[in-house]
């Protein structure tokens, strides 16, 4: 009979710069060399059991969970116990769970904690302890036994003695201390590998990831190294030689009695929402009757009200109603507080959403792919991400909290991996590379440029001489990516259990002050089929919402989203003008040149609008065809009525995700499981996901059933393109509902609109000071900050609604000192700078940010003054004070000015504008400069738009933007901003090559080039770059740069 | 009191430039590598400044050789400059990290003028092959400032210097952050706008401290500076960013090395006989060569020549990185040869050292090694005999925790030809050192040969046998 064997000790990469292979590397190479079981116990973690757990489910070898651990000390005169645990039962693993959050919750991010002591006090009774005794080098005879007989004494008949053999040094001793312990204890032994890879070819990978962990060099790692490559995965013939047969057949009995299974870890939901005796579907549906209710008072549609039935069905059948009550429960959460929230994704998009107030996308008015709604094919939990205001969400995050406890509430993690830099980075640390160097290939790499012959720019640096060094480390790298690096912080996703978390799962500390994660990602949760639910943080939720109560305070009366007329003519003119700084969604440079083009007239071309703009559409070549049909210039056809149904709204064009997966479906022949494949493929494409098997049935598919190649394999592009960025109709139908709102506040409400935006800032894609600027192109006055009117907020002022710019716009002045400002200001206004540090309790250093930025107008005599004055006070006279107080007699406010100060120039006033506000409200400085004729023969980025094209012009500006985006070749975009608006100049590559010193370091562009125009948008091709920063020196104007 | 002061804008460049011809731009980057700290004047031509992001630097300039910053080096050599300028300076402080004061009013009769002196500088530092930015001060702030904004001129006229000083923007008078700051918002923009501020007013309304410094620019309060004492050695370094393998790429350093070295010893009127040379390696142990002359010696082409002989007989072991050349023993010229003036048997008083040098002298120095373990699991490599050490003390490997090894290691693997005719313990699995192509899979055994003697012997990838060590 051929012996089996279950290997009971193996680490993963999830040990980090421990293990050298992924769980499901181990897995699959366990299943292939046919081990009976394989337990998967990383240090103090089960972070990897899911993606074994997914690699194992339909195979013969059994998954056992674990976890090795290192004590911090020793129990009484004995050595420090190292040992794995293996959960038997599900309570077992609840142990085991409870036990590890105990480790980690104790120690910094990243690292664990664990005392004897607390072995003593966890409850581990179905959980086996396999002991590794320490060595006869770092621990003598006595002490290895105290050691044993404690734990011994802790766990009884279920510790076993762990023997491995790796061929070491000091094997034979090691053994002999096993079988007299063995003996001594009369315990069992078992066969373990100690195994840190899942193939010997990882040895080299794993000595790089033991180097880096000791902080050293491969060279200098010396004995850190492990001697030798066999703590793999070995073929059963190979151990059976290395093994006496009691203790193989010793696994075997262990991997019988441990049966917990991750899969059969079910969610609990809680069930703290629902009254007592009502059951939960019939909760819901009292909900969505009273949302309904709410939402039609003149009565439901007839096709709403079939939806909500044939959705609420499919809840229940497939026992989601908690999920859609949790959800609710925070939305109603936030809307009692006033907080604007949106929910969007497949599920968020239903009637019984918009019913439950998660959505605002009347369902009357849109029809979406419902078949992503919820899937009964796939077994998985429904998905809705919550959008809130971004300067709110953790409030909404502190109820969740509270309302759960912090013991059944915890956020997910984000495995962070190595990408190509960091691993490029590491590799090269621990073969000794220098830093400098390693830091120079780094920027030398095109990242886009798939072909880069590394080996070769390994060589030309001189990174190494050696050319086996080099393929080596091409090797070590590309293994390295993806390899996790640390757990993280999900941005929102909560997972929420009805018992304690601890026992489903692992909680750990995270890098945030108060935040816990769990040990899984968003993956292993839907792997497991866990829910959770994403709070996520949008700015543009902020601003709207503070926008509506600017425009509710102007009315008198609410006004709130609903109030907003719908399909508004002019708020559509607006945008197909590309005007739209500021807008949600569609204020990229990109999207302001695609709106002149797709001129939107309704709300789905706003859908489309937020999707087309995307690697998707654009590598698939859709974005020309659906535009041309859009305006008529080509006939919309459809090769038969399957694909007419999944394509009518885009005109036959796909443009969103679903309608990609869908036509896989009925134009190239997938089946539901095959499509749904492709769409985990897509996700993952980006980290490691590959399309290819995916292509020849596609393109075969389709040319069967009549499509055109071209049509195919453009098609393929588009799934390429999706891939990591793939951009649903059901998300872009939430957000372009914000993009409606947004635009037609700013087309009717401009002053409101840009008050809410500043006061949400930082967001968006724009400064402040490229706000004000749009702000005062479209006719709102803004004023300066000033004591004797501002909040700490911008504000809107008078019957007029200027917009008031608030003191939070200082930058350095505290905001408790703002705060102070407007609170203790008199009724007549403060009359002297003395006045407004007394009465507002300000220090020097917010007395100085106040006169740097000029906002004592009122009784200084220029900034200079100001400063000159206040820097007196710097040494209080206490005793002066206290007897007088403020002296309130007659006119000696102003204080007498000094005369040895220079009255500021316009050219100074910008300068200190910019550097305490980063903002100006004076002339622009490019105004400034051509008024002192340093810019002859340059014209405005206003004068442009009515010249012809083809004409060579002449533009200067402050660069703004610098940005080489992947779609286009090489293309360099700069972005020049004068006193009348922006300029686009498009640099090619071979411009750029010859010029790159002021393309790079101007922060004053002067652009010689040609006059490009399509429709509305204009451009300049440039031709000669010329550097003008010395004439704006000091001026602290920043560029976003994308390279 | 006249000063004058040096400014060396980018000291550390010039010191690599000089020990080799170098085509490309050239940067010094900070230890982290982000920022630019200094930049050569080809690189300034191609838009890079210092404190520009190194990223932005290799856009401008693919090519670009750098270099990491070393504050230890650059002081080493700020005191080069210093000790051949000691030669027509008595009174020289040191400002670290890229400037030096020498007080010239004294000099100027001995020069005959102060035009003779600058010139006199101009010229050392051409020789020198450095950048230097000099300027004249009445005080010793006068002349930093002044140097470091390269307002320079050879004129001690006080109206003059004090009319330089003004036009200085505020940025280049050194005053702390806060008060350039404060100074800026009074929209003062020049050392002349805050000279001419009531000297009350500007301590009560800004800092006591800065009163002092503009003061001490003005020269109405004192600040002594401590005259710099040249150290009893000489120590010369160079750099290479290109890695020398041939000898022949070392002279061109060592040319100018020496030559400094024979001004040295004629300015102090002594001799030597003893010269050391450190060769490093990127990856291996520096090369020490002692060169002795026959005799007590100052000429550069007399040390060129031993130094030439000595590489000459011992071939570079791997590309040097740079070297330094360092004496440390002088020889008054009227003194006997061989008198030991400056006492080099001082710090070897130990009966250790004594037993060390005696065996050194007599077996010369590459005969003598020293054993000790080394941190690496493959045997031909877990041992080093290397220069005896000074200073005794355990290395980085715990003697306790190593595996047992034969006592006798061959220097090289044999094939075993005898069947063994016993095993005493094995195997043994040794897999390393892939990563610097000496890749070793072995399995070990201890196993009795029919002669009887005990064997290490060991199985390779290919099944082979060899013995590699005998046990006693």
């Amino acid at each position: 009979m051929a012996m089996g064997y279950a290997e009971l000790c193996c680490f993963s990469n999830f040990t980090f710069l421990t293990g050298a292979s992924h769980p499901q590397e181990l897995a699959e190479r366990a299943a292939e060399l046919g081990y009976r079981a394989l337990a998967i116990t990383d240090a103090c973690s089960v972070a990897g059991i899911p993606r074994a757990w997914a690699a194992l489910k339909d195979s013969p070898v059994k998954l056992i969970t674990g976890s090795w651990f290192a004590l911090e000390d020793a129990p009484p005169s004995a050595a420090t116990p190292e040992f794995v645990l293996l959960a038997r039962t599900r309570k077992g693993y609840g142990q085991l769970c409870q036990l590890i959050t105990t480790g980690r919750r104790r120690a910094e991010k990243g690292q664990y904690q664990l005392f004897a002591q607390d072995l003593e006090t966890h409850e581990l009774g179905d959980c086996l302890c396999l002991w590794q005794p320490p060595s006869p080098v770092s621990a003598d005879a006595d002490q290895a036994l105290a050691c044993g007989q404690w734990l011994q004494r802790l766990f009884e008949h279920r510790l076993r003695i762990a023997a491995t053999r790796t061929l070491e040094a000091g094997e034979d001793q090691q053994l002999a201390r096993v079988r007299w312990l063995a003996d001594d204890l009369r315990c069992p032994v078992v066969a373990t590998g100690d195994v840190h890879m899942h193939s010997r070819e990882r040895q080299p990978l794993q000595d790089v990831l033991t180097a880096l962990r000791h902080h050293r060099t491969l060279e200098t790692a010396g004995h850190c190294l492990f001697q030798n490559g066999e703590r793999y995965l070995r073929p059963i013939p190979v151990l059976r030689r290395l093994f006496p047969e009691p203790w193989l057949r010793e696994t075997l009995a262990i991997a019988e009695d441990c049966t917990f299974e991750p899969g059969s870890l079910r969610y609990e939901y809680p069930p703290d929402l629902v009254p007592e005796n009502e059951t939960p579907a019939a909760f819901l549906q009292r909900l969505t009757r009273e949302g309904e209710r709410r939402r039609y008072p003149d009565g439901t549609p007839m096709k709403v009200q079939a939806l909500i039935r044939k959705e609420l069905g499919l809840i229940s059948e497939m026992r989601y109603e908690h999920y859609f009550l949790t959800i609710q429960d925070i939305v109603a959460f936030a809307r009692s507080r006033g907080i604007l929230c949106q929910g969007r994704g497949s599920a968020a998009n239903s009637a019984v959403c918009y019913c439950l107030g998660i959505t605002e996308v009347n369902p009357a008015n849109v029809e979406l792919l419902f078949e992503r709604f919820i899937s009964k094919d796939r077994d998985e939990p429904p998905d809705i991400d919550v959008d809130f205001e971004h300067q709110r969400r953790e409030e909404v995050i502190q109820y969740i909290y509270q309302r759960y406890g912090r013991e059944r509430a915890a956020l997910a993690a984000t495995v962070i991996r190595y990408r190509p830099r960091s691993a490029i980075r590491d590799v090269g640390k621990a073969l000794g590379f220098d830093a400098a160097l390693v830091e120079q290939l780094l920027d030398g790499i095109d990242w886009r440029d798939r072909a880069t012959n590394w080996r070769q720019q390994i060589l030309d640096k001189g990174l190494t001489r050696n050319p086996k060094v080099a393929d080596q480390f091409f090797t070590l790298v590309n293994t390295l990516l993806g390899f996790p690096r640390h757990l993280s912080q999900h941005v929102g996703g909560f997972v929420i259990s009805a018992g304690p978390l601890a026992e489903l799962v692992p909680v750990e500390n995270a890098a945030m002050e108060g935040r816990t994660v769990i040990q899984w990602d968003k993956d292993d949760l839907e792997s497991l089929g866990l829910m959770k639910v994403d709070v996520l943080a949008l700015g543009m939720l902020t601003a709207i919402r503070k926008a509506l109560a600017l425009v509710s305070e102007e009315k008198g009366e609410p006004f709130r989203i609903q109030d907003i007329p719908q399909e508004d003519p002019a708020t559509y003119a607006m945008l197909q003008r590309g005007d739209s700084i500021g807008v949600f969604q569609v204020e990229s440079r990109a999207q302001i040149n695609m709106l002149p083009r797709l001129r939107p007239e309704t709300y789905y071309d706003l859908v489309i609008e937020v999707a087309i703009v995307r690697p998707g559409p654009i590598q698939g070549d859709m974005v020309h065809p659906y535009l041309r049909r859009k305006h008529g210039l080509e006939p919309v056809d459809y090769p038969n009525d399957a694909v007419r149904q999944v394509l009518e709204r885009t005109l036959g064009v796909p443009i969103f995700q679903e309608q990609v997966i869908k036509l896989a479906m009925v134009a190239a022949g997938f089946s539901a499981g095959e499509a749904d494949q492709l769409r985990r493929a897509m996700a993952a494409w980006k980290s490691h996901g590959d399309l290819t098997p995916f292509r020849d049935k596609l393109i075969k598919g389709m040319r069967e059933r009549g499509h055109s190649e071209d049509f195919a394999e453009r098609l393929y592009k588009q799934i390429c393109g999706f891939g990591g960025y793939g951009f649903p109709e059901s998300h872009a139908a939430s957000f372009a509902l914000l993009v409606y709102v947004s635009a037609w506040l700013k087309r009717h409400h401009a002053a409101a609109f840009y008050c809410a935006l500043l006061n949400s800032q930082p967001m968006g894609f724009y400064s402040s000071s490229q706000l004000v600027q749009d702000a005062k192109r479209h006719q709102v006055t803004v004023l300066p900050p000033d004591v004797n009117y501002s909040e700490q907020d911008h504000t809107l002022e008078g019957p007029d609604n200027h917009l008031r710019l608030g003191l939070r716009l200082i930058q350095g002045l505290s905001a408790q000192g703002a705060e102070r400002i407007h609170q203790h200001r008199p009724t007549r206004g403060y009359r002297s700078a003395a006045e407004v540090r007394q009465l507002a309790g300000l220090d020097q250093r917010d007395m100085e940010k106040l006169a740097g930025a000029n906002a004592m107008p009122g009784f200084t005599h220029n900034r200079h003054q100001a400063y000159w004055q206040l820097l007196e006070h710097e040494e209080p006279a206490e005793l002066f004070a206290q007897n007088t107080g403020i002296r309130e007699t007659g006119d000696d406010y102003e204080a007498e000015p000094c005369d040895y100060l220079p009255e500021p120039t316009e050219g100074q006033n910008i300068l200190a504008d910019y550097s305490s506000q980063g903002l100006t409200l004076q002339r622009h400085p490019l105004a400034l400069l051509r008024e002192q004729g340093h810019l002859k023969h340059c014209t405005q980025a206003e004068q442009l738009k009515g010249l012809k094209p083809g004409l060579p012009v002449q533009v200067a500006g402050l660069v703004t933007g610098r940005q080489r985006p992947g779609s286009a070749s090489g293309v360099t975009f700069v972005t020049l901003e004068d006193e009348t608006g922006n300029v686009n100049v498009v640099v090619w590559l071979e411009t750029a090559r010859r010029q790159r010193k002021p393309l790079l370091t101007a922060r004053l562009l002067h652009v010689k080039g040609v006059l490009e125009r399509e429709g509305d948008i204009v451009h300049v091709m440039a031709g000669k770059l010329t550097n003008l920063s010395h004439l704006i020196n000091s001026l602290p104007v920043s560029s976003r740069d994308f390279h | 009191m006249l000063w004058l002061y040096l400014h060396f804008p980018h000291l550390l460049l010039d010191h690599v430039r000089r020990s080799q011809p170098i085509e490309n731009a050239l940067v010094i980057v900070e230890g982290t590598g982000q920022h630019v700290l200094q930049a050569c004047p080809l690189a300034q031509d191609l838009g890079i400044q210092p404190g520009m992001r190194l990223k932005t630097a290799l856009g401008l300039a693919p090519d670009l050789h750098i270099l990491q910053a070393d504050q230890q080096q650059q002081a080493q050599l700020l005191e080069e400059q210093a000790r051949w300028l000691y030669r027509y300076v008595a009174h020289i402080t040191l400002a670290q990290p890229d400037g030096l004061w020498a007080e010239v009013s004294s000099l100027q009769r001995l020069y005959g003028g102060l035009t003779a002196i600058w010139q006199t500088v101009e010229q050392a530092l051409a020789e020198h092959q450095l950048t230097a930015w000099a300027a004249l001060g009445h005080t010793p702030l006068a002349a930093r400032l002044l140097a470091r904004a390269g307002k320079g001129e050879c004129s001690a006229d006080k109206g003059h210097i004090q009319r330089a000083l003004s036009q200085l923007p505020l940025a280049a008078a050194e005053f702390d952050k806060t008060a350039c700051t404060r100074l800026n918002r009074l929209g003062l923009e020049t050392l002349g706008d805050v000279f001419a501020l009531p000297q009350k007013e500007l301590a009560r309304r800004l800092s006591p401290e800065l009163l002092a410094t503009i003061q001490k620019i003005q020269g109405t309060r004192a600040d002594p500076r401590a005259p710099w004492q040249p150290p009893h050695r000489f120590r010369q370094r160079a750099d290479f960013i290109q890695e020398v393998e041939h000898t022949q790429g070392l002279l061109f350093a060592l040319q100018r090395i020496l030559a400094e070295l024979e001004d040295d010893l004629c300015w102090r009127q002594q001799d030597t006989d003893t010269l050391l040379l450190v060769l490093q390696h990127r990856h291996q142990e520096p090369t020490r060569l002692r060169l002795r002359t026959t005799g007590p010696e100052h000429r550069a082409e007399t040390f060129m020549k031993l130094i030439r002989l000595k590489l000459d007989q011992q071939p570079l072991s791997a590309p040097v990185v740079s070297l330094v050349l360092v004496v440390r023993r002088f020889i008054s010229r009227e003194a006997p040869g061989g008198q030991d003036l400056l006492g080099e048997t001082q710090d070897l008083n130990e009966a250790w050292h004594t037993l060390i040098s005696r065996l050194q002298a007599r077996l010369g120095d590459q005969a003598l090694k020293q054993l000790s373990p080394q941190a690496d699991h493959r045997p031909e490599f877990a041992w080093s005999a290397g220069e005896v050490k000074r200073s005794k003390g355990s290395g980085p490997v715990n003697p306790q925790s190593l595996p047992r090894r034969p006592l006798w290691l061959l220097p090289g693997p044999c094939p075993l030809t005898d069947t063994p005719v016993a095993w005493f313990s094995g195997p043994e699995r040794i897999s390393g050192g892939w990563w610097d192509g000496q890749r070793v899979h072995r399995d070990y055994y201890i196993a009795q040969l029919p002669s009887g003697q005990l064997a290490w012997v060991f199985r390779d990838t290919q099944n082979a046998w060899f013995v590699h060590g005998w046990f006693g």
